[in-house]
C-alpha cells in the first residue's frame, strides 16, 4: 500500500498544476468562483478517470514490464521532474516525465516497446498544433453563430458563463480520463492494481491537488497567460478539452499545459496578434526536450541507487 | 431558462432600462424648464420644473447606486460589468450638465435676451435630440441589436450642429451692447448648454467602442 504513495504524490501535483489549464482562465478572470471550479473539475476528473481511463493505462502500461519497485521508481522519478521544473519555472508536462521516466526503466530492462513510444512521441508534437487548429475551427464557427444571436448583452454573458462551466467540466472530464495513466499505469504494469481500482485511486488523487493546491495556480494563470476576451477563453477550454478527448481516444495521455499553449496561439492567428512571447515558445521547446530526458536519466540514476550496497 | 438562473442579471438590466426612462424625463423637464424661463424668466413653472429635474435627478442617482451595489456582488462577467459601470457614469454627466444650465439660470437670476431666443431654443432642442438617440442607442447596444454606428453618426452630426449654433452665440453675445457682465453670465450658460451635446457624442462613441469589442 506504502508504493502507492509515490503515484498518489504524482496524482496530487498534476491537480494542482494541471486544474489551472482547464478553469484557469474563467477563475482568474473572475468569471467562475474557485470552489465551482474545483468542486466540477475534482467531480469530473473522477468520472473521467473512472468512464474513460483505460485506454491510457493500457498505452502506458505496454511500454515496458515492471516490477513495484521499478513502478515506485519512476513515480518518484517523475515527480522529482516536475518539481524540478516548476522550480526552474519552466512549463512542464507530467505526460513527458512519467513516459521519460518509464523510458528509462525499459533502457535498465532492456525492453521497450517502440511502436507505442513513436505513438506517444507523434502524439506530443501533435498536441499543441491540434489544439491551435481546433481552436481555429471552433473560433470560426462558434463566432459566426454568436454574433448573429438576438439575445441581450445580460443573456449573452449568461450564455457564455455557462458554456464555460460546461466545457471546462467536459475539460476536467478529458483531463482525468487522459492523464490518470501518468499517475496509476505503472502500478497496473506491476500488477499491484487492477486497471479500474487504477483508475479509482489515480482519479482521486487528481481531484485530491485540485482541492487542496490548485487555488494559487488557477489565480495567476490568467496572468501567465495573455488576458483572453470572454470569447476566446471559452474558445480556449473548449479547444483543450477536446484536444485532450481526442488523444484519450486515442490511448495516448499528453501534456494540457501543452494543448493550452497552442490553443492561445490559435487565437492569436485568427486576431493577428502575438499571444504567446518568443520566451514562453522557448521555454516550451525547451521543457519539451529536458522533460522526458531528464524524467529517464533519474529514473536510470534511482534504479542504479538501489543496487548499491552497502560493504564498508 | 437564463431568467431562472438569474435574478441580480434581470434586476440590473429592469434598473438599466428604469434609468433610461428617467433619464428621458430629465431631460423633458429640463426642456421645459428653460422654454419657459424663456416665455417668463424666473416663473412660478420655471422652479417647479426646476425642482423636478432634480428630483428626477436625485433619481437617477439612486438607481445607479443600486445597480453599482449589484454590480459589485458580481452580476455579468468582468468585462461587461465594467464596460456597464463606465457607460452609465458618463451617461449620468449629461443630467448633471442640465442641472447646472437650471442652477445658473436661477441663482444668477438671468434673463435671457430676446435676440437670444431662437438659437438658444434651437441649441437646447437639437442637444435633447442628441440625447433621445443616444438613450435609443443604449437600449440597442444593451439588446444587441444593429445600427448603433448610425445612432452614433446621427449624434455627431447634432454635436457638430450644436457647436456651431454655440459658436455662433458666443460671437452675438460678444457683439451685442448689453452689460458686460451680463454676457460673461450667458457665455458661461451658452458653454454649459454646449457641454450636453458634447458629452451625448463622447458616450456615443464609447457605445460603439464598447458594441464592436462584443463582436467576436
Amino acid at each position: 500500500m506504502y508504493s502507492l504513495f509515490g503515484g498518489i504524490f504524482l496524482g496530487w501535483s498534476l491537480g494542482a498544476n494541471d486544474a489551472s489549464n482547464i478553469f484557469g482562465t474563467a477563475v482568474s478572470s473572475r468569471m467562475i468562483k474557485f470552489w465551482t471550479a474545483a468542486f466540477l473539475a475534482s467531480i469530473f476528473v473522477i468520472l473521467g478517470a473512472l468512464i474513460s481511463g483505460q485506454a491510457g493505462i493500457e498505452t502506458l502500461k505496454g511500454l515496458t514490464s515492471f516490477d513495484i519497485s521499478q513502478a515506485v521508481i519512476s513515480s518518484i522519478a517523475a515527480a522529482l521532474t516536475v518539481s524540478a521544473m516548476t522550480f526552474l519555472g519552466l512549463p512542464v508536462s507530467t505526460s513527458q516525465a512519467v513516459v521519460g521516466a518509464i523510458i528509462g526503466i525499459g533502457i535498465i530492462n532492456s525492453q521497450l516497446h517502440l511502436a507505442g513510444l513513436g505513438k506517444i512521441f507523434i502524439c506530443w508534437f501533435t498536441t499543441p498544433v491540434g489544439g491551435a487548429l481546433i481552436t481555429i475551427i471552433l473560433y470560426k464557427l462558434l463566432a459566426f453563430v454568436y454574433n448573429h444571436l438576438k439575445i441581450s448583452l445580460f443573456r449573452s454573458d449568461q450564455l457564455l458563463r455557462i458554456c464555460l462551466v460546461i466545457s471546462g467540466s467536459y475539460g476536467a472530464y478529458a483531463l482525468g480520463a487522459n492523464n490518470v495513466a501518468n499517475v496509476a499505469a505503472v502500478f497496473v504494469g506491476a500488477g499491484t492494481l487492477s486497471i479500474s481500482g487504477a483508475a479509482l485511486i489515480g482519479g482521486l488523487s487528481i481531484a485530491f491537488g485540485i482541492l487542496t493546491f490548485s487555488k494559487p495556480v488557477m489565480e495567476t494563470i490568467g496572468k501567465k497567460l495573455v488576458s483572453l476576451d470572454p470569447f476566446s477563453a471559452l474558445m480556449v477550454s473548449m479547444a483543450v478539452g477536446i484536444t485532450i478527448h481526442i488523444y484519450t481516444l486515442i490511448g495516448v495521455p499528453v501534456s494540457s499545459s501543452q494543448a493550452v499553449v497552442g490553443s492561445v496561439l490559435g487565437i492569436g492567428i485568427i486576431k493577428g496578434a502575438s499571444t504567446v512571447s518568443i520566451h514562453t515558445l522557448k521555454n516550451i521547446l525547451l521543457a519539451w526536450f529536458l522533460t522526458p530526458v531528464i524524467a529517464c536519466l533519474i529514473a536510470i540514476l534511482i534504479t542504479f541507487g538501489s543496487y548499491l550496497e552497502y560493504t564498508g | 431558462m437564463f431568467k431562472f438562473f438569474s435574478k441580480h442579471e434581470n434586476r440590473v438590466e429592469e434598473l438599466i432600462y428604469k434609468y433610461l426612462e428617467n433619464f428621458q424625463l430629465i431631460c423633458e423637464n429640463f426642456e421645459k424648464a428653460v422654454f419657459s424661463c424663456i416665455r417668463e424668466p424666473l416663473c412660478e413653472e420655471f422652479n417647479f420644473l426646476k425642482e423636478q429635474t432634480d428630483k428626477y435627478e436625485s433619481k437617477a442617482d439612486d438607481i445607479i447606486d443600486e445597480i453599482n451595489n449589484l454590480m459589485y456582488g458580481k452580476v455579468l462577467i468582468p468585462d461587461s460589468r465594467e464596460d456597464i459601470m463606465k457607460l452609465l457614469h458618463a451617461l449620468d454627466k449629461i443630467p448633471g450638465y442640465l442641472e447646472i444650465v437650471l442652477f445658473m439660470i436661477k441663482y444668477q437670476k438671468l434673463v435671457i435676451p430676446e435676440k437670444f431666443f431662437k438659437d438658444i431654443q434651437e441649441l437646447i432642442k437639437i442637444s435633447l435630440e442628441a440625447c433621445e438617440t443616444l438613450s435609443k442607442q443604449v437600449i440597442g447596444f444593451i439588446k444587441k441589436e444593429t445600427g448603433t454606428r448610425t445612432f452614433m453618426n446621427t449624434i455627431d452630426k447634432h454635436e457638430s450642429h450644436c457647436d456651431y449654433i454655440e459658436k455662433r452665440l458666443i460671437q452675438k453675445t460678444f457683439t451685442s451692447n448689453i452689460d458686460p457682465f451680463v454676457k460673461l453670465q450667458l457665455k458661461e450658460l451658452i458653454i454649459c448648454m454646449g457641454d450636453i451635446s458634447d458629452q451625448a457624442d463622447r458616450v456615443s462613441k464609447m457605445v460603439n467602442i464598447f458594441s464592436m469589442k462584443r463582436m467576436v
